[in-house]
């Protein structure tokens, strides 16, 4: 028993160095991506990687969080849906391996908002209900975690701004937001590392 | 085979694995550490030898016509290896796997691609031919004849909100698609005339339901307002025609109103109206939610402020009720009840058109419920089934002097629906309905003469209908209907059918036919239980580009109607179905939200030519509800900088035939021309504060819908008439409505 677990056991080892070092490139790649092809490449890469780590989240994540940016970047709305649609399609897998991470809650309310961005008027509703109940349940889930926070103040200012009232508590979140920047620190390696320039972004705007 | 030969042989390990159990603990350790060094020994071997057998794969993505797929990701299924596709489709990586290997392709908008390739060693030459998948983004959709506005959907031409927000209809739904083509102003009684259709042949269907009378009572000649409040639905289909083979009874339009799922938030709403208030509250769990409204109108201050044209005894007062309930069951499962409660009374002096100082009161009390009760779940992951019951009833207490008459009138429909697509390139809709109706009318006079009439009747109808995708630029939508109706003992049969053809990214032309049918009006049936449905034909042709926000839209078509009650030598109490018609017209939308920042504004001008031999028409005319040209434009812009968002709604319509008396020619004479300018200011001070104001008919314009002709000609030989004037030459509403909810920043924004 113990000789076939060896057999098992050993080459999970080397993998995991080969997944590290891979998620590495691509979070980078990700990270760096300044034109949809790039983001689209490093989605692709990620979804490879995803395919053959049946039990990882972080692939997915990833993959999600470039499809953000990719409907980000993007102007036609119907397309903005399109890459928004493939993010949601990620996170649910992400999701599905790791229902109660902070991290995955707080990029399902990122989708949310991002919707509301297609079309305040109509979709402002509905969208900006269920991202705030999502960055909710992301700070519950961890209170350190501070993109939660920081996506928190981005919706709170949305909101202040389409209805031209003052964005005090925006401000006062983006502070707890920085705050936790500051002093969060993840034991996993892969853990995310976005949001800070938002969230100082933000902060000027308070100043 | 390299591999193989440094693989212990399986019987060693089974030897080993047999006699461990005999040797001692220490012997066992020091066998275990040999057989370990030896395997990590091996594993070390296997992946330098692998590096040697380092394979190329390599090819070409393109679609079914050949075109390049750039972006593409192709790899080995369950591996890290494989690689984006390039601009020119082409793709390029090198494997340490061997042997039989899965090759997987992906990439939005296609079906991920599969083949075997055999990895032994030489480069891997692999051809990827992708197929598109049939997709709400780029799918062909039929446009023809409809107008659908959803949240759910993303290329909806009309939005839920732009009901509320349209300046002049006042949260009116029909008033609101009043300003799309294919509508005709008619506003002495605010309903939906379509393409030449009266204002009955527009049908309302809520959850797929019939809704009997979907309007308020008015007083004569003034419009009355639709039942059902805007903010209640996340979709409207307003059809102008060729619509699914699903709807029946309705010959000119159907418009269809999907009811909103579970509420997001428990709230309370608070409407403090010019004309009454309102008072709701929504209590939602995870699983559902309950909601429950009051409604209170009383015109009778405002028509004390604004002199109106009417000789108000009692203006009009309504209480109404709402009760709504949601509740999910299972995983897909949802069940919606919806009721709606109304009284409604008001009385009011006619005055005798050559002698205003002789009057009669007219008195109306009306009474009316509705219950919605549906339920859908999904049977499979390509089949779901809905149905449903809806109860109407209705009654009405009229005194006309010393005439009075009773009507009441009570339908119950129920439904059962498939949905399904086996593939995602065929879509099944298949059904059964049972529509039963009892109406019943007694008139009495002061002598003691009661007159009582009323008929039973039942249509039992089925259909079937299917959408085939060629491709994501062609679909093809069939259907048939068969209706059954108990009065006639008769079977009709009406096939539907649509096609839409993509001509570019953006544009798309759609056709549609169909035969449409609807019983005659009650008052018809009562004189004859034997007359068959009314029919109508459909002809559309239509063109739709959508590019970046902006909508433009061409239709045009030709209606016949046939089987149209007529009076026998111009005597209404002899009646048949010879009377005929048709109507034919161009319309044009435009739709811009994108060329200037914070503007919505839309366009819209319908031309119509009908004529129709029908009732007590002497010959074929153009009846008196079809005005020839209607022109709408509509502005909407949000200033940030005020918190408001402000609204006009301009509305033009070609004078409408009358009939006048004094000319030989029947229906020969016209009104001059209508139009309207009505404003509206949405302010928003806090999140969850809307103060509303609109006005109608800013400028004060008198409109003149029609004239009433005395009865009998004075001593010149000449009939007296009397212009059909609007009740008051302006509607200005205001509202304050506040929202209290635990979120302070919901607010009724949506619902107005």
């Amino acid at each position: 028993m113990v000789i076939l677990s060896s057999i098992i056991f050993a080459p999970v080892h080397a993998n995991d160095t080969r997944y590290l070092e891979a998620m590495h490139k691509n979070i980078q790649s990700v990270y760096k991506a300044k034109s949809l092809d790039e983001l689209q490449t490093a989605v692709n890469s990620l979804e490879r990687i995803a395919s053959a780590e049946k039990v990882k989240w972080e692939p997915y994540y990833y993959m999600s969080f470039a499809y953000i940016l990719m409907a980000n970047q993007e102007q036609q709305s119907a397309r903005k849906d399109a890459y928004l649609d493939q993010a949601n399609a990620a996170i649910e897998k992400a999701s599905a391996i790791n229902a109660n991470e902070s991290e995955i809650v707080a990029l399902i309310g990122f989708i949310h908002m991002i919707r509301v961005t297609v079309d305040p008027v109509s979709r402002g509703a509905q969208y900006s209900g269920l991202a705030m109940q999502a960055f909710g349940k992301a700070t519950t889930l961890n209170p350190e975690n501070p993109r939660a926070l920081a996506l928190t103040a981005q919706m709170q200012h949305g909101t202040a701004k389409f209805f031209g009232s003052p964005i005090t508590d925006a401000c006062t979140t983006v502070d707890a937001a920085l705050q936790k920047f500051d002093t969060y620190k993840s034991d996993n390696p892969l853990a995310p590392q976005w949001g800070r320039e938002m969230a100082i972004g933000l902060k000027k705007e308070c100043n | 085979m390299f591999q193989a030969t440094v693989h212990p042989h399986p019987s060693t390990v089974q030897l080993l694995l047999f006699l461990a159990p005999v040797f001692n603990a220490h012997l066992y350790r020091v066998i275990a550490k040999t057989y370990m060094r030896l395997v990590f020994t091996i594993g070390f071997i296997m992946i330098v030898a692998s590096g040697f057998t380092q394979v190329r794969v390599l090819g070409v993505i393109t679609d079914a016509a050949g075109a390049p797929i750039p972006g593409a990701n192709v790899f080995l299924m369950d591996t890290y290896d494989g690689a984006s596709s390039l601009s020119d489709g082409a793709f390029e990586f090198t494997t340490n796997e061997n042997g039989k290997r899965m090759l997987v392709s992906k990439f939005i908008g296609y079906k991920d691609f599969q083949c075997q390739i055999n990895l032994e060693g030489k480069d891997v030459n692999v051809k990827v031919v992708m197929e598109e998948t049939i997709n709400e983004l780029d799918a062909v959709i039929i446009t023809a004849g409809s107008f659908t506005a959803s949240d759910a959907s993303r290329r909806t031409v009309f939005r839920p909100l732009d009901i509320a927000t349209t300046a002049g209809a006042t949260a009116d739904i029909a008033a609101a698609l009043n300003t799309l083509p294919g509508t005709q102003k008619v506003g002495e009684q605010g309903r939906l005339f379509v393409r030449g259709g009266d204002g009955a042949e527009t049908r309302t269907f809520i959850d797929g339901m019939m809704v009997l009378d979907a309007y308020s009572v008015s007083a004569p000649n003034t419009p009355s307002r639709g039942r059902f409040l805007p903010f209640m639905f996340k979709g409207t289909s307003f059809s102008t025609g060729g619509y699914s083979a699903e709807y029946g009874q309705a010959l000119s339009s159907a418009l269809v109103l999907d009811s909103k799922d579970e509420a997001e938030s428990s709230r309370t709403d608070v409407g403090i109206l010019s004309v009454g208030g309102d008072l709701a509250h929504t209590h939602a769990w995870k699983t559902g939610s309950a909601a429950a409204k009051i409604q209170y109108t009383n015109i009778k201050p405002y028509y004390g402020m604004i002199n109106q044209e009417i000789d108000w005894k009692e203006p009009p007062v309504s209480t109404e009720a709402v009760a709504v309930f949601r509740q999910q069951v299972g995983k897909d499962g949802l069940l919606k009840l919806y009721g709606n409660f109304n009284r409604a009374h008001f009385s009011m002096f006619n005055h005798n058109i050559d002698d205003y100082t002789q009057k009669y009161l007219y008195d109306l009390i009306n009474k009316y419920a509705y219950l919605n009760a549906s339920y859908r779940t999904s049977l499979n992951e390509h089949w779901t089934v809905r149905g449903g019951a809806s109860y109407t009833f209705l009654q009405n207490n009229t005194s006309i002097d010393k005439l009075r008459s009773d009507e009441i009138e009570k339908a119950l429909h129920t439904k059962v629906v498939v949905d399904g697509s086996p593939s995602d390139k065929v879509e099944l809709k298949t059904g059964v309905e049972v529509i039963q109706r009892d109406y019943q009318r007694t008139d009495s006079s002061s002598l003691a003469l009661v007159l009582s009439n009323g008929f039973d009747e039942s249509i039992v109808s089925g259909f079937a209908e299917a959408d085939v995708y060629a491709s994501n630029k062609f679909v093809t939508r069939a259907g048939i209907r068969l209706e059954y109706n108990s009065l006639l003992e008769k079977v009709s049969v009406d096939p539907r059918l649509s096609l839409a053809y993509k001509t570019s990214s953006f544009g798309q032309v759609s056709l549609a036919y169909g035969t449409f049918r609807q019983s005659p009006q009650n008052k018809w049936i009562v004189q004859n239980p034997l007359l068959y449905p009314e029919k109508a034909e459909h002809f559309i042709l239509n063109y739709q580009s959508v590019v970046n926000n902006r909508t433009f839209r061409v239709e045009t078509y030709y209606k016949r109607y046939d089987d149209l009650i007529k009076s026998i030598d111009g005597d209404p109490g002899y009646i048949d179905q010879q009377g005929k018609g048709y109507a034919q017209g161009i319309e044009l939308f435009w739709r811009d939200n994108r060329s200037i920042k914070n503007v919505d504004y839309w366009v819209s001008y319908s031309f119509l030519h009908t004529k129709r031999d029908y009732l007590n028409f002497p010959y074929a005319v153009t009846p008196s509800f079809a005005s020839a040209h209607n022109f709408s434009l509509v502005y909407k812009h949000f200033i940030k900088a005020i918190k408001s968002q402000l609204g006009f709604t301009y509305s033009y319509a070609s004078g409408r035939p009358y009939n006048d008396p004094n000319t030989d020619k029947f229906n020969g004479s016209k009104t001059p021309s209508y139009s309207d300018l009505s404003i509206n200011v949405a302010y928003l001070p806090k999140p969850f504060l809307i103060v509303y104001l609109s006005c109608t008919n800013i400028t004060g314009r008198d409109n003149i819908f029609g004239y009433e002709f005395s009865r009998d000609p004075d001593n010149n030989g000449l009939y007296q008439s009397r212009p059909i004037r609007q009740p008051a030459p302006r509607f200005l509403f205001v509202g304050v409505f506040i929202t209290i909810s635990r979120d302070k920043s919901v607010n009724q924004l949506p619902s107005l």
